[in-house]
């Protein structure tokens, strides 16, 4: 296999955006480019990450990228893995490339949804489920998020308060990254006095539904150094699967595809949990973020809450978890979302970061899953 | 996993989610059962997730069970607003190593549902698996 880098990274704001989901997906593929120095006609496939084109009117979204980039002869693809389309997308990405197929790719991730309204994001969203069981019987995400966060706080005594300091952590780091939706500071009472969802949660557990694109570029390691002094290496990539259906897990506390997805990233990396300095994870609700940082290591089960209770997750703590803001406070374009993450390895490990820089880092990963966990993707990275 | 627990065990020719509203139209939860393992699955399963075998036999299940977990939404997908708020609950079902899922009326409270409540399926509409309190 071929060694994989990222020399190249864009992305939008994320929030509330005007233009259309063409050209949000443009100008982030464009940013991109620039950054990696490299020429559009360098690029031989394009990988693009959306769930719900149709909201905007555009499906079918590669060969109209590659169009507006001048590049219309060049192959891409579509790929939906609900809220974990990016990761995925990065994924098929980085085997392309690793396995020889391409020299340099382009993967974009895009969403645009904020238009619809509440009703039916919340509607739409559902259908990610395993419909029949769980959206055709009335769960919402957050309610599903919501029965894992109940079962969680029963079974290791943790508080809906506990859960609201993850939500204040993360809004503390979005606050310092200018591309962020919901950059504001927010305190636990703000989170407790927040309008119910899905009970436990409240509307302060939740991302926001986002706009948003994001974009990197994959090279070879050869493409790299021909190209740029500044890139980052992919070392491990992992993937994993688990029941789609809540109630087919043996543990409700826990999701299968993260643990799957991060013992292959952790081999093929050759790293251990310990080694990594700083983390993207997927917290679509607070509660997601816990169970997260459980599956893939970092801390015992049942011992994320006491992790964050201590401060050990807030930025340059002992592991800087969600140093962006993470979906909670960066927001939520779900197409874009696990691409995001690798733009904000790309930036932290090549000194972009500013205010919101993880001190030394060395090994960033990224962790982001489809649905409650139904599918799920992990990459790890490391500086140059 | 007991074989006493089924109460009743044949094939049907309905579709299998069909068959499955039917079953939990009268109480029961529509399960197959893998004939190599005995390991149980939902109805919309088609080799065992344990072993992977292609043989299942259909058993019906008492639909009674516990609280596992669940939510009372209060911000509802479409269809659902008239009857917000309600639970979504997972219960345990009675003696079988199987769990489901489905709607429930008439929780406004986590003080209405304790985890471990016991609940039985009652019916299958427009709203679901519908699951009551026994």
């Amino acid at each position: 296999m071929e060694k994989v880098c990222v020399i190249g990274a864009g992305s939008t704001k994320y929030g509330k955006l005007q233009d259309s989901i063409t050209d949000i997906a443009v100008q982030a593929s464009v940013e991109a480019i620039e950054n990696a120095g490299i020429e559009p006609k360098e690029i031989q496939a394009g990988y693009i990450s959306n769930v719900f084109g149709i909201a905007d009117k555009q499906v079918h979204l590669g060969p109209v990228i590659m169009s507006n980039l001048g590049i219309s002869e060049v192959p891409s693809l579509s790929i939906e893995s609900a809220c974990g389309s990016g990761s995925v997308s990065f994924r098929e990405a980085y085997a392309n490339v690793a396995a020889g197929f391409y020299d340099a790719v382009l993967a974009t991730g895009v969403e645009k949804v904020t238009h619809t309204g509440t009703e039916w994001t919340t509607t739409y969203f559902s259908y990610c489920s395993d419909f029949f069981y769980e959206g055709g019987a009335g769960a919402s995400f957050p309610g599903l998020f919501a029965s894992m966060a109940r079962a969680y706080l029963a079974e290791f005594k943790a508080t809906e308060e506990d859960l609201a300091m993850v939500a204040v952590k993360n809004h503390d780091n979005g606050f310092a990254n200018p591309k962020a939706h919901l950059r504001k500071r927010i305190t636990v009472d703000d989170v407790m006095k927040s309008a119910v969802v899905a009970s436990p949660l409240k509307l302060y557990d939740c991302c926001p539904f986002s706009d948003g694109a994001s974009a990197v570029i994959l090279c070879s390691e050869k493409f790299a150094k021909e190209h740029t002094k500044n890139y980052i290496q992919v070392i491990g990539s992992g993937r994993g699967g688990s029941p789609a259906a809540l109630q087919g897990r043996e543990h409700i506390t826990t999701i299968p595809s993260t643990k799957i997805a991060a013992q292959a990233a952790y081999k093929m990396a050759g790293v251990t949990p310990k080694d990594i300095d700083f983390a993207e994870v997927h917290d679509c609700f607070t509660i997601a973020e816990l169970v997260d940082t459980e599956d893939l290591g970092f801390f015992e089960k049942g011992k994320a809450v006491d992790a964050v209770r201590q401060g050990m997750t807030k930025l340059n703590g002992a592991i800087s978890i969600n140093p962006s803001g993470g979906l909670k406070s960066k927001g939520h374009p779900i197409g874009a979302t696990g691409i995001g993450q690798v733009v904000e390895v790309f930036d932290q490990l090549t000194g972009k970061a500013g205010e919101r820089t993880v001190k030394d880092a060395k090994i960033g990963l990224t962790h982001n899953f489809g649905a409650t966990g139904a599918s799920c993707a992990v990459h790890i990275f490391k500086s140059v | 996993m007991q074989a006493a627990q089924y109460i009743s065990s044949k094939v049907y020719n309905l579709s299998a989610k069909e068959e499955f509203v039917n079953s939990a139209k009268s109480g029961k939860i529509l399960a197959r059962k893998c004939t190599k393992c005995g390991y149980l699955h939902l109805v919309t399963t088609y080799f065992c997730q344990n072993c992977g075998n292609k043989g299942f036999e259909n058993v019906l299940i008492e639909g009674k069970g516990t609280i596992v977990t669940y939510t009372i939404i209060t911000v509802p997908p479409a269809g659902y607003e008239k009857y917000t708020p309600y639970a979504w609950v997972v219960i345990k079902l009675d003696g079988v190593d199987l769990q489901i899922s489905g709607f429930m009326q008439n929780i406004t409270s986590p003080s209405d549902l304790p985890l471990g409540a016991k609940t039985k399926v009652a019916g299958y509409d427009e709203r679901g698996i519908l699951i009551e309190k026994l």
